[in-house]
């Protein structure tokens, strides 16, 4: 009887998600409400986590209650400290939960929000989750070795090599790009420059709470944090209303990007304690109020959605970054789906924390669901504005006009009414002097999550805050990412520079420190810089190269964990990992393909820079512009080539193991039972 | 050592409710759940990490046991990547 409940109960949520997912797809011409997105979620999660994981559970990891984990066998209460799930499971949550799901599906929505809302849930379902949870068990398997130590062990030097470079290109483009969506945020914004300049004093304030008044306490301090953040926005009103102090915050686009590059040169040769840790605890509470905040508003609020679910872009015309559906869709989309930086963290601080095998399961594939949540909010969150809007702010000012009432024609004429009027009484609404081109996806979802909000709580009166709420929480995560990853890239350049001259490895040594930070600051600085000046905004060129990078690394991490389910005997389930690879190799070795030689210059590095020869006036301008398309198709031809050798490498192995020329032999830690079985028990 | 446990304050709570002690109008659940968003935020945010460092070295909280927490951190802190 029990049983005949629990089928029906699964039937029911099958048919309710077909349901939604055939609404979300089917109706044309008419709007839906955005709790169909949701209901699409939450049915697809619960279906794939109670089957699809517990299959790969099950048949392919074989995951052993009886084998006792490294946080149990080499616990030492600092790295290795066995977990209740829960925690692990939020601490796990918090670490993969960055920006890149609020930013990739809010630029993906020009395609309408059919495309992207399919993809983030087949995704999640099938790859994004799966490679978080291969991941995260091979690595608990192994004494929590990272992605880069098991792909040199089980694939060769090649896959570790190729590890290493492609997560240092990764952090180097990344911090590029974060740079470039708080640069379009925060620029000739008054408001934003104050609330997120305050920050900083905050932060060193916490830091010094920390380590004087109430050492260890923070989550006390994280709270006062929070209130002084939420007068800050207060206080940027009065602020921007100010004509004597606003020029004093008024920055312009160049002018913040110099900013930001000393910020983040200066960041990473302070002391940790001093401004990341605190920074990084803020950034963690407003990140974890927001996300929920916005949650329950979507869910109390059920606002409707306005943008078609298809859009005429999807032929590759895109204002906001040009390319087909197909890849660049899914290049776009990234993180909401499968983030190959996610298989870092799985194979970094959680594999320590993991108290018995099945746990894998909810935290890597729980977590990735929850992370794909949040995109499904932030597509919401575009897709609620009306479409005219959403191309207005995100349109760059290359590709419909520096003018006002150009770009709402030239908006207009694509079939999304706006108008110049109508987007400058939002702009006031939300105590900003303009809101056209806003590239970079933040002002976007700032905007749609104010309106969502804007509809109960505090009404039209407080839309300016809720703006300036979401621009806070979006470039506070950034800089804290900016902060850590400039620290992080530093530190793996002192390591390799170490293999040439060992004093440049040492951490503690001034002139290294100083070298290793100016090089990585010099390299995402100059990514950041080339967007600033970018015509078309930057984003189209930055944004895409990000997601070819990421998705890079997620093609290595299922190399890896495709190479060791061959390697234990169980190829036949190699498709659970070898699907979602197959489909990352297409997406990514397409779209890098067409970055770097479509005849199209909105979309090929170098169709842009002989455009440029050819038409542009000489001079020391163009000359930069032509450089850094050359650079940029540099990079990412370079990435492919690293990512196809290691694809060849994996691939000859699998063919020696499976033609038996090869002995597989997994390199995993011994068996040992484990005393947790035997404690419950008694 | 471990994390999964309850912290001692925690437990006590915890143990109080489970031991059918006078209970009020707080549900056991409603306990139990907020421990558990307690335990994960304690985590989250290095409260947890700090009260083990204390009971591995025998220390008691102070602005120098916080310090040689914090060195003991920062090398781990700054190496571990901020998601995108």
């Amino acid at each position: 009887m029990t049983r005949l409940i629990r089928i029906l109960i699964w039937l029911g949520i099958a048919v309710l998600g077909a349901l939604a997912l055939g609404t979300i797809a089917l109706h044309r011409g008419e709007q839906i409400n955005a709790m169909w997105l949701v209901v699409a979620a939450f049915c697809a999660y619960a279906l794939g986590y109670r089957f699809y994981s517990k299959f790969i559970s099950a048949k392919v990891l074989a995951l052993d209650a009886q084998r006792a984990t490294p946080a149990e066998r080499l616990e030492d209460g600092r790295d290795f400290v066995p977990t209740n799930k829960w925690v692990v499971f939020g601490h796990h949550f918090a670490a993969i939960a960055g920006p890149g799901p609020l930013v990739g599906p809010v630029l993906a929505a020009q395609f309408g929000y059919l495309p992207g809302t399919l993809y983030i849930l087949a995704g999640a379902v099938f790859a994004g989750c799966v490679q978080d949870f291969v991941i995260l068990l091979f690595s608990v398997r192994r004494d929590g070795k990272s992605l880069t130590e098991m792909a040199r062990e089980e694939i060769g030097i090649v896959g570790g090599f190729v590890a290493y470079a492609a997560v240092i290109c990764i952090i180097v483009i990344l911090l590029g790009a974060g740079a470039l969506i708080v640069v379009n945020a925060l620029k000739s914004s008054p408001w934003g420059v104050f609330t997120i300049a305050m920050t900083m004093p905050i932060a060193v304030l916490m830091g010094l709470y920390l380590r004087r008044l109430r050492p260890g306490k923070v989550l006390e301090v994280s709270v006062l944090g929070f209130v002084l953040v939420m007068l800050a926005i207060w206080g940027g009103q009065w602020v921007s209303q100010t004509p004597a102090v606003a020029p004093w915050f008024t920055l312009t686009a160049s002018t913040l990007a110099v900013v930001i590059i000393i910020y983040g040169f200066a960041a990473s040769a302070l002391p940790v304690w001093l401004l990341l840790a605190p920074r990084d605890y803020l950034s963690t509470f407003v990140k974890l109020g927001t996300i929920g905040l916005l949650a329950l508003g979507i869910i109390v609020l059920r606002p409707t959605l306005h943008m078609p679910p298809l859009t005429r872009f999807i032929d590759g015309s895109g204002p906001i970054f040009a390319g087909k559906l197909f890849p660049f869709a899914f290049i776009t989309i990234a993180c909401g789906a499968i983030s190959g930086f996610h298989s870092l963290i799985s194979s970094g601080t959680t594999p320590k924390l993991i108290r018995c095998e099945p746990e894998t399961r909810m935290v890597g594939y729980g977590a990735m669901m929850a992370e794909s949540m949040v995109a499904i909010m932030a597509t919401i969150a575009a897709c609620v504005l009306q479409p005219g809007t959403y191309f207005a702010i995100n349109s760059p000012a290359g590709v419909v006009g520096q003018a006002p009432e150009a770009a709402a024609a030239t908006i207009s004429g694509w079939g999304f009414p706006v108008t110049a009027a109508g987007m400058h009484a939002l702009a006031q609404a939300v105590g900003e002097q303009t809101l056209f081109n806003r590239t970079g996806g933040a002002p976007a979802f700032a905007v749609g999550m104010a309106h969502i909000f804007s509809s109960s709580l505090g009404g039209q009166a407080v839309m300016a805050i809720w703006y300036h709420f979401a621009i806070m929480f979006e470039a506070l995560f950034i800089l804290t990412v900016l902060d850590a990853g400039t620290r992080v890239g530093r530190f793996m350049l002192q390591d390799a520079l170490s293999h040439i001259w060992k004093p440049l490895g040492r951490t503690s040594w001034y002139p290294s420190i100083l070298a290793t930070s100016a090089l990585i600051v010099a390299a995402w600085g100059s990514f950041l810089w080339q967007g600033v000046k970018d015509p078309l905004g930057g984003i189209n060129s930055l944004w895409p190269l990000f997601g070819i990078c990421n998705q890079l690394l997620a093609t290595v991490a299922l190399c890896v964990a495709t190479t060791i389910i061959v390697k234990m005997g169980k190829a036949r389930y190699s498709p659970v990992t070898l699907l979602p690879l197959t489909w990352l190799v297409a997406v990514t070795f397409t779209a890098s393909w067409q970055k770097m030689f479509d005849p199209n210059p909105r979309i090929g590095f170098l169709a842009h820079a002989r455009q440029l020869a050819a038409s542009a006036p000489p001079g020391y301008e163009t000359s930069r512009l032509i450089f850094n398309d050359r650079l940029d198709a540099a990079v990412t031809g370079a990435l492919v080539c690293m990512v196809a050798l290691i694809l060849l490498e994996s691939v000859l192995l699998w063919m020696s193991v499976l033609s038996g020329r090869m002995q597989a032999r997994v390199k995993e830690a011994p068996f040992v039972p484990t005393r947790f079985a035997a404690e419950e028990r008694g | 050592m471990r994390a999964s446990r309850l912290e001692p304050k925690e437990r006590s709570t915890a143990e109080l409710c489970s031991a059918g002690q006078p209970r009020a109008a707080v549900p056991t659940w409603f306990v139990a759940t907020t421990s558990l968003l307690q335990a994960i935020l304690r985590e989250i945010f290095d409260e947890s990490a700090y009260s083990r460092f204390l009971s591995r070295h025998e220390m008691v909280s102070c602005r120098g046991s916080y310090a040689a927490f914090l060195r003991e951190q920062e090398n781990v802190k700054a190496r571990r990547p901020k998601c995108c």
